[in-house]
């Protein structure tokens, strides 16, 4: 029996759907391990990044960091970070987490100054002038006014997360990319189908956090 | 006369993102096309250090010769690199006489390395391509442990690995699974229930050992790190590794195009590659983490052969 | 101390490591130095080149369709749908993607690479041109300016902060994802990273290829930061 020519036809379409109907319990197994490392560092970088942006944006303080954050950010690498993590950590859980947090915190960052931090003036003089607290503005006039640029940060970086994810297969740390590092055994159909399921992941992804911030969004919060 | 003009501006933008690719596109092609007398010798290889030796070699040997050599390195398994081959992106690449025998032509072990080669030939010139000279040294898949586990569970052949209890872990190129000549065979013609398959991507199995991320895996007969006395190699009775020597296949177009002084070249580099020469310039750039590009050069200076 | 194998090759001194390589310490400078001419160098002038080609074809793409979706308005929202979708695509997966169509070669990752790149630049430079208030515009027009006369003196030059913007985005992403592209073809600082992480995970190599990555896309920021203040002087109040 001799390979065939992986050829990139339509056809390669009709055999990626095939694959994951040949395959459900490997594509299972590889987007729970896709999900787990994603959902850690999402996780992670949600517990680092939102709390200190959101309370920068109320003083108002440290803009260059929110920016400087962001334009930082966007210069690492994933495979660098990837490899860096390597080198630190060692193959384990950490390598690859560790990557992904620092690539996931500049969006949440940003997002969530800004969106604090640009908050109408006006309504957190009102706030203040009803004799609210520093943190009583935050909490109820501040934080759900700002729910739209947050939550846009988070979803940035929740599909940034979930489709960098894959480079992680070259360092040991599962999920759907390593269907895709591994066209030898799946054939270019394989790759399809796990890159399909990436990009339907990401989407899903967005599209719950989507679904949250509506149901946590204030009625008659101005759309930003 | 506003719609007027701007329609114009539109046209002209969508003018000039239509004809930027098709006038790259375009000269291209014409390059290709312009070449069409003989054939680009295109060396391919796989994708580990071995390979990108093997590559260098042959490549700036033809080239020291005159020969315009086009070169893409690294690019995958055996599986992979076959479909380059027979879709012409390559047409030329070092390949091991019992992968092809075993793995790609999925034929029966035959019982000695010149049987593997001829086989291996007959195979390829089937398919258009033909094999040029083997070298003398080879380089088979091999199971390897650290010498602790070695030690700590009595393990001197593969078949001793049935004795131990606990499943191991056994790590390895992706394409490893599948094939006889490496996971395949240890379950289907050893038999061994307890072992788990772990692919390794894009860290080394020395790595994934040293880390005690598997218990053993796939290993090189000429990785350098096996001198080291870290690591032990369990006995292929059964030998399913098969015989390894490597040998160029070439496409039949490049031996028609350019005869004799291709194929004596090509050869003189092969004659000279024996295991200590190998194992040599392997530990030059996989322990000294020297260029493959410059040992190779050195080589073949050293050997009059540039 | 060259071996001479009896009727065999000869095998010249390939020349040792130092300590600080083979026990792989964090950083060997000694390692740096002599591997900066035929590792480090040639694959940081390779990354330069596919970033540069990518950001230059993307752009001159990016603009001509954010022209005509500016003109066309029906056309945005499949322009907009088509390169959303792109960007979720794994680039590890495309760039395999492509290869059975444009070959092992450098086309291969340019597509690709132009593919993210027309995104950022597709919406920055679109956002840019609507962004011009209707007055500028009215008046504009008031002056006798002809629609493409508007369009060069006026709105584009008004545009050119958010399309700066949209560059100074795109090129830092295109050097980043470039380092994925030694996956498909030994390119680009992506391939001495790749390397080192397939022998034994060598940590100068990855620092040192790694470190070049980062500061090459933090040096066309900076430069593109610079073209940006040089380009709008008037808009020198407001920080991007």
């Amino acid at each position: 029996m001799s390979f065939l020519a992986d050829e990139f036809r339509p056809g390669t379409f009709v055999d990626a759907f095939r694959f994951m109907g040949d395959n459900p319990g490997l594509l299972a197994h590889k987007t729970a391990q896709h999900l787990e490392l994603s959902g850690a560092a999402l996780g992670i970088a949600l517990v680092l990044a939102l709390p200190l942006g959101v309370w920068l944006g109320h003083l108002h303080r440290g803009s260059f960091v929110a920016i400087s954050a962001s334009n930082f950010g966007r210069a690492l690498p994933s495979l660098v970070l990837i490899a860096f993590g390597l080198t630190i950590f060692g193959i384990g859980f950490w390598n690859n987490t560790f990557a992904l947090v620092v690539l996931a915190i500049p969006p949440i960052l940003t997002n969530a100054f800004f969106g604090v931090d640009g908050v109408d003036r006006d309504a957190v003089e009102a706030a203040r002038g009803m004799g609210m607290t520093g943190r009583q503005v935050l909490l109820r006039v501040e934080l759900p006014l700002a729910l739209p640029l947050v939550f846009a940060g988070v979803r940035i970086a929740a599909i940034f997360v979930i489709a960098t994810a894959t480079i992680a297969a070259i360092a040991g740390g599962g999920g759907l990319g390593e269907i895709m590092v591994n066209q030898a055994s799946y054939r270019l159909a394989g790759v399809v189908a796990a890159s399909l399921w990436v990009s339907f992941l990401a989407f899903a992804a967005a599209a719950i956090l989507g679904l949250a911030r509506r149901a946590l969004s204030p009625r008659g919060a101005p759309a930003r | 006369m506003f719609r007027k003009h701007t329609r114009r501006a539109a046209k002209a933008a969508f003018a000039i993102a239509l004809g930027v690719p098709l006038v790259l596109g375009g000269t291209a092609a014409a390059s290709h096309r312009s070449a069409a007398a003989k054939p680009k010798i295109v060396v391919g290889t796989k994708n580990f250090p071995e390979q990108f030796i093997l590559g260098q070699l042959y490549k700036q040997a033809l080239q020291a010769k005159g020969f315009r050599v086009g070169y893409k390195e690294n690019i995958g398994s055996s599986e992979l690199i076959d479909t380059a081959l027979k879709s012409g992106k390559i047409n030329f690449y070092p390949e091991y006489t019992g992968v092809i025998v075993l793995d790609l032509a999925r034929q029966a072990s035959p019982k000695t390395a010149a049987a593997t080669y001829l086989a291996a030939k007959r195979f390829e010139e089937k398919r258009g391509f033909t094999l040029l000279n083997r070298t003398p040294f080879y380089d088979s898949d091999a199971f390897g442990t650290l010498t602790t586990t070695a030690k700590k569970y009595n393990l001197k052949t593969i078949s001793d690995v049935k004795n131990v209890s606990t499943k191991l872990q056994y790590g390895g190129f992706p394409e490893c699974q599948t094939r006889i000549t490496c996971f395949k065979g240890l379950t289907d013609i050893y038999g061994l229930t307890n072992v788990e398959f772990v692919p390794l991507s894009g860290i080394s199995i020395y790595t994934a050992l040293d880390q005690g991320k598997v218990d053993a895996g796939d290993v090189f007969t000429t990785d350098p790190q096996l001198a080291s006395g870290k690591y032990t190699i369990l006995t292929d009775t059964k030998h399913i590794f098969g015989f390894q020597n490597v040998a160029p296949i070439v496409s039949k177009k490049l031996t028609k195009a350019y005869g004799k002084r291709f194929t004596k070249t090509v050869n003189a580099v092969s004659a000279k590659l024996t295991l200590k020469a190998m194992i040599a310039m392997n530990k030059a750039v996989i322990i000294d983490k020297q260029s493959a590009a410059k040992v190779a050069s050195a080589f073949l200076k050293a050997n009059h052969l540039k | 101390m060259t071996l001479r194998e009896a009727g065999g090759p000869v095998i010249p001194n390939f020349g040792h490591a130092s300590s600080c390589v083979t026990e792989n310490r964090f950083f060997c400078t000694d390692w740096f130095r002599a591997h900066w001419d035929d590792t480090l160098q040639p694959a940081l002038l390779e990354h330069l080149k596919l970033s540069a080609i990518a950001v230059g074809i993307g752009f001159v793409l990016a603009f001509a369709l954010a022209l005509v979706a500016y003109r066309y308005r029906r056309l945005d929202h499949p322009i907009g749908l088509a390169s959303d979708f792109l960007y979720t695509i794994p680039s590890l997966a495309l760039f395999q993607l492509l290869v059975p169509i444009t070959g092992l070669t450098v086309t291969t990752v340019e597509v690709a690479l132009v593919g993210y790149t027309l995104l950022i630049l597709y919406r920055n430079t679109l956002e840019g041109l609507r962004g011009v208030p209707e007055d500028v515009r009215e008046a504009a027009r008031g002056m006798g300016y002809t629609p493409t006369q508007s369009l060069l003196r006026v709105e584009i030059p008004l545009a050119v902060p958010a399309i700066v913007a949209g560059l100074r985005i795109a090129t830092v992403s295109t050097v980043s994802i470039a380092t994925v592209a030694a996956f498909v073809i030994p390119e680009g600082l992506g391939r001495p990273i790749f390397v080192a992480l397939g022998t034994n995970v060598f940590k100068t190599e990855i620092l040192a290829a790694g470190g070049l990555a980062i500061a090459l896309a933090l040096v066309a920021d900076a430069l593109l930061v610079g073209l940006q203040r040089a380009l709008t002087p008037w808009a020198r109040r407001h920080r991007l």
